[in-house]
């Protein structure tokens, strides 16, 4: 393989990548993975168990701490100092991506840091969203002046529903993956770069919360609420009516496609990027260059071409996903046809919640562990990489032992394996509600679990694959 | 509910046949259990498998970097944790050879070649890069042993 020679400008966030998990761990989870499926579907339960509203009202002391002004007035300043000091740091900062704190703070920190905090705290980012906080700021002000609340100046066009927030994910997976990398050298990504697109997201956001309203942009449009709000469905706890209360773990996400059209594309979009980040480490690292090469050949800029050939293989991941999923539906609506390839879409799409979270969590664990020890050492001490040293921590590095290759590997399994048991057990759960009869249920459900066999296997087939 | 456990079963079953005659299929390169032991003699003599150009003590691998650039292309090492990472390189260019993740950098003149010699202590999969060209000239894989 020969490297273009563009002028990149640093290497990856960490100086380590995983090893692929050895045969024996991929024939063994993958021989699992069907073990439980059939366990599921031999033994299921018979009445639904996660389709009701099992919401209630939490100890009281749950609701004052979290829901008390002052607190919510902290996490909204924090959030809203944390995009400063991001785009500060971006834009005075250094070049080098590992060593300016703003690369590391948005596309770990947050895009990935709050994702196992939603599916175990509930919507969490809600409450350090920085725009929302701006929004409320403004919109008190506007109460205290003009003695009533701002009216929104357009009404949310409903079809709209999710899909703003799903282009949001397509947008920022690019600029990651594609604008941002090529093989394992960061291209473009630098501080600069994710200053100036955290001011262009900010302007966007906050024009879209006036014109729309701010609740409802949050609700619908803007991509990290409604991303982390997706995982959150997971959660067992839930804020309602000023109150925080505890419902039954995975329930609330049994409502949650239904609300806005828009939301099996996400779902999707999510475990089609994180394949596409997977792949292009592993099986498409080479169709990746080959055609980069082909489009070289035919007088593109080795840098276009290197972008324009993990563009196209960032969509096709995207459409490879999407078809799968399609496609298996689509089985099970030739099974029972009383509902529309379409509908039955709708109905099972938030069973894949969970497959998404297991695709992220399995790709990105160890990354995260060891961006973290950078974050919270020399990246906070000195954010601008000049060599100032704030907390003291400037000089520590990254220890990358403290997690072995074996319990990467098994950490990397064992949550395909979990993601895949609890996505089977939504399915269940729905064909029950929807085919009142459990043998009905269960015959419908043929072609939803060799859809999630496909994809956790094909998951863990990517993990086998990694960095080969 | 009999004929859906008996078509449950066969479909399992299927699955199941499926995934051994892939492990079979792919496991006859390299020696994926931990249980028959009988064949210890040919696990010892091939340690970690295929596409290992390094052997302890006898050679010592030498990236050859022309123009800037690594000859032959970015070369891939492989050691078992606890062995010794040796390699050398040697440049035609004057550049500092950093081993990222064990993040050590030496130093090497134009003409001139740098020798590493780290245990293997983190497993995983490392670049190392001449760093002021932002080149990769290798990359290093550490099996866990």
């Amino acid at each position: 393989m020969s490297l273009a020679p563009f002028q990149v400008v640093g290497h990856a966030l960490v100086g380590r990548q995983d090893l692929p998990i050895p045969d024996w761990l991929f024939a063994w989870g993958a021989s699992v993975v069907l073990i439980i499926s059939f366990f599921v579907l031999s033994f299921a339960w018979h009445t639904t168990r996660f389709e009701e509203q099992s919401w209630r009202p939490g100890p009281r002391w749950l609701t004052v701490a979290v829901l008390n002004p002052v607190t919510q007035f902290l996490c909204g300043a924090i959030g809203v100092f944390l995009l400063g000091v991001t785009v500060w740091s971006g834009l005075n900062g250094t070049e080098a991506p590992d060593r300016n704190f703003a690369v590391t703070f948005v596309f770990v920190t947050v895009y990935l840091g709050f994702i196992p905090f939603s599916v175990v705290f509930g919507d969490v980012f809600r409450a350090f969203n920085p725009w929302r906080a701006i929004g409320r700021v403004a919109g008190g002000v506007f109460k205290a002046i003009a003695g009533q609340s701002a009216p929104p100046a357009l009404a949310y066009p409903e079809k709209l529903g999710r899909w703003p927030a799903a282009a949001g994910l397509v947008a920022i997976g690019w600029l990651e993956l594609v604008y941002g990398q090529g093989g394992f050298q960061i291209v473009g990504l630098t501080g600069h770069t994710v200053a100036v697109a955290s001011l262009v997201y900010t302007a966007y956001t906050l024009v879209m919360m006036t014109l729309f309203g701010a609740e409802k942009w949050l609700e619908r449009g803007e991509t990290f609420s409604v991303y982390f709000h997706m995982f959150s469905t997971l959660a067992p706890f839930e804020a309602r009516d000023g109150q925080v209360g505890i419902r039954r773990a995975l329930s609330a996400s049994t409502k949650w496609v239904a609300e806005a059209p828009g939301s099996v594309a996400l779902v999707l979009t999510a475990i089609g990027v994180t394949t596409f980040d997977g792949a292009g480490e592993g099986m498409l690292l080479n169709p990746i260059n080959t055609v980069e090469g082909w489009l070289g050949d035919i007088g593109i800029g080795p840098l276009a071409a290197l972008r324009l050939s993990n563009t196209l293989f960032m969509a096709l991941c995207l459409g490879f996903v999407a078809g799968l999923f399609w496609a298996g539906i689509y089985g099970m609506h030739t099974v029972r046809t009383q509902f529309s390839t379409r509908r039955l879409g709708d109905l099972f799409a938030h069973a894949f919640i969970p497959i998404a979270f297991a695709y992220l969590f399995a790709h990105y664990f160890s990354f995260v562990v060891f961006s973290e020890q950078a974050q919270f050492s020399f990246l906070l001490s000195d954010p601008l990489g000049d060599g100032s040293d704030f907390f003291g921590t400037a000089s520590s590095g990254i220890d990358y032992a403290v997690i072995s290759a074996n319990l990467i590997s098994y950490v990397q399994v064992a949550a395909l394996v979990i993601g895949h048991a609890i996505a089977l057990a939504l399915g269940h759960d729905r064909a029950l509600k929807v085919y009142g009869d459990p043998r009905l249920a269960t015959r419908s459900q043929y072609w939803m679990l060799a859809l999630m066999v496909g994809f956790t296997s094909f998951g863990l087939f990517l993990l086998f694959e990694a960095n080969g | 509910m009999q004929s859906n456990a008996a078509r449950a079963t066969v479909a399992g079953v299927l699955l199941v046949a499926v995934i051994v005659l892939f492990i079979v299929l792919k496991g006859g390169d390299d020696d994926s259990s931990t249980t028959t032991a009988p064949v210890a003699s040919t696990t010892s003599g091939e340690t970690t498998g295929g596409g290992q150009t390094n052997q302890p003590d006898s050679e010592i691998p030498t990236i050859v970097v022309k123009d800037g650039k690594p000859v032959g292309g970015v070369q891939d090492l492989e050691f078992t944790e606890g062995e010794e990472i040796r390699f050398t390189v040697d440049s035609d260019v004057s550049d500092e050879v950093h081993f990222h993740g064990y993040d050590i950098g030496k130093d090497v003149e134009a003409g001139g070649s740098v020798s590493f010699d780290v245990p293997a202590t983190i497993t995983g999969v490392f670049e190392v890069e001449l760093e002021s060209r932002v080149e990769q000239i290798a990359e290093i894989t550490v099996n866990p042993s």
